[in-house]
């Protein structure tokens, strides 16, 4: 009997309705002559549409020398372009009901709007103008320039654990597309030049290195033909090299202490090596990570911060990529517990893991999960136009997220324990401890302070 | 059934910004080339109605519905508010809302969370502090309806909360207190909230060590039956469901229960702090300097809050507004600034905040009172005012596409008692504003001379320069 009625008698309730389909994203999908994807969904629900387009470039291409630049460069793409005035693009978006935003990660960098519908045509303006001429002076890069080493002393450099966020990855990889920060370093970010940034701009900015997805309330047809206007004489650059991804296989765990001065507690880091996001041992893996270590019904949980209590806080989740990805387990050690004691209780969970299958009732559980985050994901137009878009971009598969949906609502547990078993291992492991720093100065304090 | 939405497209006479073909123009911050296309036209919705029903002990229940996914979300507005923590338990209200979901006269804590899991459900319950209510609220599969509100009910009506799961939360909460305070927002809120609300229950943003360590069950279960009660509640939901699916369930797991009505808690909107102060916390090896202004302004009912809002959308919110251009789009200083009314029934002031490297704290803070000041004593320009006005109208559009958005709007409309075509009427109340209206509010509301100003930073980096913005009152972060 499946564990779901189970449940019902327990709840004394009448059966339930069968469950729904999560109706799949139609689009279509079309190559414009310089090589743009263009992908178009409809939906009528709300008079509004989003528009997301994927750059096929992130901090994996950057080298070195210049990290952190793929996005700086995000943020030079509001500071103006032939037609439009810095800083023009969010103030007319905003301004007219919109919002906006732009992003980078390691294999990608996203621009996104979602406005009423009869403002179509300013988004397609807009992006289309600075796919084709982006303006650069010297003044606007200082400016972002201090904006983004802003943003990276917010995320990183004034919080507890920054440093420790930053060091996994760069202590887990190898290969260099992967090894370094998307946000990059102080002095990296102060070495960019004007030079570098119209480089990058001609190199990676093309209309055959991106995908334009719209979803919403329009019309694909004369969606269709207002991006061929926008967009259709955009001039197509030479391919950009693709980078390679790839590992050389980890042969010993690898540790580090790091002493924060911005920490009050004890935290462990812990990461695993595992296959890029395209492969079926990542789908696997997402059911072992959600039963592993997501949400307060997780065996991590029951264990360190119910059972033994060791931890105050503890969770885990894939980092999916393009290229090898990673399991990232978080775990916040209790005051008047050792950095040991929750260590050897999650090698312990790991362990069984590989020794024995998950069970019927967690392999329920985790689906329903899946379940219910594949039907809210699918709620937003932008939402969906993301994801078409960087699903062209990454695996060149738009539709992805309907196949996902059904290919990990059908992995096993014998394939989870497979998958555990070549992935999460110690030599592929990665651990970073954070601890207090022993005496946090007390030079600005009121007594001791000499400036 | 597919709900079919109104939508009716009206040019707003006399607000079309002469964006095409216009002049290169500068705003600080933004070069404004005025050759994109732009849509002069408002999308003007009318928003869909909420399906009401009653249960028999009196509970209202709101639905509105969406089926493009199977899914549902429920939220259970209680009136069980912090604002009644006892003076020494600060932080009553949030346990008892942490804690309801920790095991049942039935079920374990472990039960309820596998349980919730298996079915696909997820659950949380939340007493904000400075809040009316609580609310527990649960996102759940359409096809678990039934299971779903049966389990959100055991937590609702039969919470046990058993000894040792109050210890372990006990212990948990202690950690996250100490969490907290590493975060300099944090610290800035919690001072700022005890100079604009000193004495009353507003000043409290979290509970306390002592105050954790001496929790009972005995608190909890009294305040439980106090203040957990149909009396006063609203059940809302939103998605995959009717109404008349919806009663007869509803009616079987939760017309049970009963409870006396709760007093609503009384607090005065008081007027702004008349005299400048600043206040530094010292969070050492900080290499930003968290940076709060406030001072107390206009509650949600005031008359003064379309002015309000409009005038914070020219200041304060969003990349379009002032503090953004200037502050990080000129100057650099910041990754983000933003500026906000908090008005709510209880709470009344307006803030600002940023985070800018150590070596800016004071060019930066100059500049946010430069903007302060200006919005005050100048009229907004045309260009900037209807920009305004026009993003914070068009933008409902964007609030249809969620069914728990608008459920929000309904549930925000009758928490104030506004009339029921108060989000109807709103974008016209918007529009109606004037210069005038925003240079009135801002001279009322917007700080200045009085700006209550906390810094959170390495002291011994910006002690002297804070210094030149007042007298300086130092306190240290633990």
């Amino acid at each position: 009997m499946r564990p779901l009625l189970l449940l019902l008698t327990l709840a004394g309730s009448a059966l339930a309705a069968p469950p729904a389909a999560i109706p799949p994203v139609r689009f279509t999908d079309t190559k414009l002559e310089n090589g743009l994807r263009v992908l178009i969904a409809e939906d009528r629900h709300a008079p509004i549409f989003g528009i997301a387009v994927s750059y096929a470039v992130g901090s994996k291409d950057e080298r070195a020398g210049r990290t952190g630049f793929a996005h700086l460069f995000e943020h030079m793409m509001f500071k103006g372009s032939q037609n439009v005035g810095a800083g023009e693009h969010f103030f007319l978006i905003y301004n007219n009901g919109g919002s906006m935003n732009g992003t980078t990660n390691t294999d990608r960098t996203l621009y996104f709007e979602v406005l009423p519908k009869n403002q179509l045509d300013l988004a397609l303006f807009l992006e289309a103008d600075r796919m084709r001429s982006l303006e650069v002076t010297k003044e606007n890069l200082e400016n972002q320039r201090q904006a983004v080493k802003e943003e990276r002393r917010l995320r990183m450099d004034n919080q507890p654990y920054g440093r420790s966020n930053e060091r996994i990855t760069e202590l887990a990889y190898d290969n260099f597309a992967y090894k370094h920060s998307v946000i990059g370093s102080m002095e990296d970010l102060d070495a960019a030049s004007v030079e570098d940034v119209h480089d990058f701009f001609r190199t990676y900015y093309a209309p055959n290195n991106a995908v334009l997805a719209l979803v919403g309330d329009l019309d694909t047809k004369t969606t269709l033909e207002k991006v061929k206007k926008f967009f259709g004489d955009i001039p197509r650059q030479e391919a950009p090299q693709k980078v390679d991804l790839s590992e050389k296989p980890q042969e010993a765990e690898r540790r580090e202490r790091i002493e924060d001065r911005l920490a009050r507690l004890s935290r462990i880091d812990m990461v695993y090596r595992i296959s890029p996001g395209n492969h079926a041992d990542t789908s696997a893996l997402q059911l072992g990570a959600a039963i592993l270590s997501s949400g307060d019904s997780s065996r991590l949980y029951q264990k360190l911060v119910r059972e033994k209590q060791v931890a105050a806080q503890v969770f885990g989740f894939v980092d999916e990529r393009m290229g090898p990805g990673l399991y990232r387990l978080i775990a916040i050690v209790r005051p008047g517990k050792t950095v040991e004691e929750v260590e050897s209780h999650i090698s312990e969970e790991i362990a069984r893991m590989h020794a024995e299958p998950v069970t019927e009732n967690e392999l329920e559980r985790a689906r329903s999960m899946i379940r219910r985050s594949a039907a809210g994901s699918r709620a937003s137009s932008l939402g969906r136009a993301i994801r078409l878009a960087d699903d062209a971009v990454l695996y060149n598969d738009p539709g992805r997220l309907n196949r996902l949906y059904a290919e990990r609502m059908a992995v096993t547990a014998p394939q989870i324990q497979a998958a555990v078993k070549t992935h999460w291992k110690q030599a592929n492991r990665t651990v970073i401890v954070t601890v207090p720093a022993a005496a946090a100065t007390k030079s600005g304090a009121k007594s001791g302070g000499k400036q | 059934m597919k709900r079919r939405m109104q939508v009716l497209t009206l040019a707003f006479a006399g607000l079309a910004l002469a964006q095409e073909g216009q002049e290169l123009t500068s705003l600080k911050g933004v070069v404004l080339k005025g050759k994109a296309p732009v849509s002069n036209e408002i999308l003007r919705v009318k928003l869909p109605k909420a399906a009401e029903g009653k249960l028999k002990n009196g509970l209202t229940v709101l639905v509105m519905e969406d089926h493009r996914t199977p899914l549902v979300f429920m939220d259970v507005v209680i009136p069980a508010s912090s604002l009644s923590d006892p003076a020494d338990l600060p932080g009553l209200a949030d346990a008892t809302a942490d804690m309801i979901r920790l095991g049942t006269k039935t079920r374990t804590a472990r039960q309820i969370a596998e349980q919730l899991a298996g079915i696909g459900a997820s659950l949380s319950a939340q007493a904000g502090f400075g809040s009316r209510t609580t609310h527990v609220r649960m996102s759940m599969l359409a096809e678990n309806l039934e299971p779903s509100l049966a389990l959100a009910a055991d937590v609702l009506l039969n919470p046990s909360f058993p000894q040792d799961e109050l210890d372990n939360w006990k212990s948990r909460q202690l950690t996250a207190l100490q969490q907290m305070r590493t975060q300099p927002s944090f610290l800035a809120d919690q001072e700022m909230m005890k100079i604009l609300y000193a004495g009353d229950a507003r000043s409290v943003i979290a509970s306390t060590p002592a105050a954790v360590r001496k929790l009972t069950r005995e608190n909890l279960a009294d305040f439980y039956q106090g203040r957990y009660t149909p009396a006063g509640a609203v059940l809302g939901v939103s998605g995959d469901v009717t109404l008349k699916q919806l009663l007869p369930a509803l009616e079987k797991y939760l017309g049970g229960w009963k409870g006396p009505g709760v007093e609503t808690p009384k607090l005065p909107v008081r007027e702004p702090i008349g005299k400048r102060s600043v206040t530094l916390i010292h969070r050492p090896n900080s290499v930003q300097t968290y940076l709060l202004v406030a001072n107390r302004a206009i509650d949600r009912l005031s008359p003064d809050y379309y002015s309000c809002t409009v005038l914070n959308r020219v200041l304060g919110q969003g990349p379009a507004s002032r503090l953004f251009r200037n502050i990080r789009e000129e100057k650099g200083y910041t990754y983000g600034i933003r500026s906000s009314f908090s008005a709510t029934r209880y709470r009344n002031h307006f803030e600002a905040a940023t985070s800018v490297r150590t070596e800016v704290t004071g060019p930066a803070l100059e500049e946010l009172l430069k903007e302060f000041f200006e919005i005050a004593a100048k009229p907004v320009p045309p260009e900037e005012l209807n920009g305004a006005k026009r993003a914070l109208v068009a933008n409902f559009a964007l609030g249809l596409e969620s069914s728990s958005s608008l459920l929000g709007q309904v549930l925000m409309q009758r928490e104030y008692g506004f009339p029921a075509d108060y989000w109807d009427r709103y974008p016209e109340n918007i529009m109606k504003i004037t210069a005038e209206d925003v240079a009135r509010a801002g001279s009322a509301y917007v700080p200045r001379e009085n700006a209550q100003i906390v810094a959170v930073g390495d002291a011994g980096k910006i002690r002297d320069v804070l210094k030149k913005f007042g007298e300086v009152r130092e306190i240290s972060e633990e």
